[in-house]
């Protein structure tokens, strides 16, 4: 044999082995950046507060929360069952199986929305799947989730209904809402002396 | 880890003076080669001589391997390859001028810059010819613009038009330039050249 057809050979050899090996498989970003707009413009990495007061109450055991804000942070307050992995060590192989497997729903969540869609971004560009963003973050857990406001008596009646299972959630997740589940008692007991107080003090000034 | 340059692993002067060196080991290559000489070409459209078919095409086999296994072991980011976008219309019409040319001429670009630099008075001639051509496309362009961006597609690729794996095209373009290979070389026997 020539060596004019050895190398043939050796290149239909690599030929062969080329076609039958998967394309990319160490390449770092799965997702080119025009995939990645198409994605973030779709939104649909957001999850709704109201969902994640759902699942955390029914115990979903698929909910995996990611606390992306620093230790000191996590210490002071955080939702409940949720793991600390700060943006600095997001991509550390400790980590590594949580939030890349296609078993649990991984939602991140900061204060607000920046940090925790920071922490998306980067595990959706590796191609990471069920990583998800708790809309509004921590601050507008607390304003809805943890004290609801009550709606006007105008609003729709979905909206009655969402601020049932508001204060139901607060309750069971021990937030604000719970005082206002046994409150209604004492909210009353407190109106009376206000009024009174108000009334003494119009005399006072009279005189 | 690649491509180095996109990347900015490689700074964008080390950038030039890398395009030297493999500009200067390309000419050199076309020079040992014997491309240098116009008979070369033209010996390509009459069938006495295949070797710049082989040249090239074992070039693009090696490097779409290359390419391919960098890719495959995690040194290249394939998406960050600069990829030429296609203008289905001048590029037919830019592919028969440039090929009457080769044909005319017996140079392609870079071989008449190897045989300019070697003393060829033809080959010099052809650097002209080249541009004038580039100083009348250039000042034409306002009228040839609508053509010239014509048919365009973006940056194409030949296996996702023909929706298939990179790999298995890069086999069929292999065991097609072998055959290839071996046309050339019948074409050779067929109609040779005795004073070549």
């Amino acid at each position: 044999m020539t060596i004019r057809n050895i190398v043939f050979l050796g290149m239909v050899f690599l030929g062969v082995v080329i076609a039958m090996v998967p394309e990319n498989t160490t390449k770092p970003y799965k997702l080119t950046a025009e995939e990645m707009v198409i994605e973030v413009q779709s939104a649909a990495e957001m999850v709704s507060a109201d969902n994640v007061a759902h699942w955390l109450i029914s115990k979903d055991p698929s909910l995996q929360l990611i606390d992306v804000r620093s230790p000191d942070e996590f210490q002071k307050y955080h939702l409940e069952n949720a793991i600390n992995i700060p943006l600095s060590v997001i991509l550390e192989d400790e980590y590594r199986d949580i939030v890349d497997q296609g078993v649990k729903m991984n939602v991140l969540y900061s204060n607000g929305t920046l940090d925790s869609h920071k922490g998306w971004m980067i595990l959706r560009q590796l191609g990471f799947e069920n990583n998800y963003v708790l809309q509004g973050g921590l601050n507008y857990w607390f304003d809805t989730i943890m004290n609801p406001q009550a709606p006007s008596v105008y609003s729709a009646d979905e909206e009655f209904a969402k601020y049932d299972f508001r204060k139901a959630a607060s309750g069971a997740l021990g937030g604000g809402g719970a005082v206002t589940l046994t409150a209604p008692a004492k909210t009353k007991a407190k109106k009376p002396p206000i009024i009174r107080k108000k009334k003494k003090k119009a005399p006072e000034g009279g005189c | 880890m690649g491509p180095l340059v996109p990347q900015e692993i490689i700074g964008a002067n080390w950038n030039l003076f890398i395009a030297f060196a493999i500009g200067v080991g390309f000419g050199f290559v076309l020079e040992q080669a014997g491309f240098s000489s116009s008979r070369k070409l033209a010996g390509m459209f009459y069938g006495y001589d295949t070797v710049v078919l082989k040249v090239f095409f074992t070039g693009a086999i090696t490097a779409m391997l290359g390419l391919l296994f960098f890719s495959l072991f995690g040194w290249i980011d394939l998406n960050l390859v600069y990829v030429n976008p296609t203008f289905l219309g001048s590029a037919i019409v830019g592919g028969i001028i440039m090929g009457a040319g080769f044909i005319m001429g017996g140079f392609c670009p870079g071989t008449s810059v190897c045989a300019a630099a070697i003393g060829k008075v033809d080959a010099m001639v052809f650097i002209g010819g080249i541009f004038l051509g580039v100083f009348f496309f250039a000042e034409g362009y306002p009228l040839l613009k609508d053509f010239y961006m014509s048919g365009s597609y973006g940056p194409l690729k030949l296996h996702e038009v023909l929706g298939i794996s990179s790999g298995v095209l890069v086999l069929l373009v292999i065991i097609a330039a072998l055959g290839m290979f071996k046309l050339g070389e019948m074409a050779e026997k067929k109609w040779p050249r005795e004073e070549y």
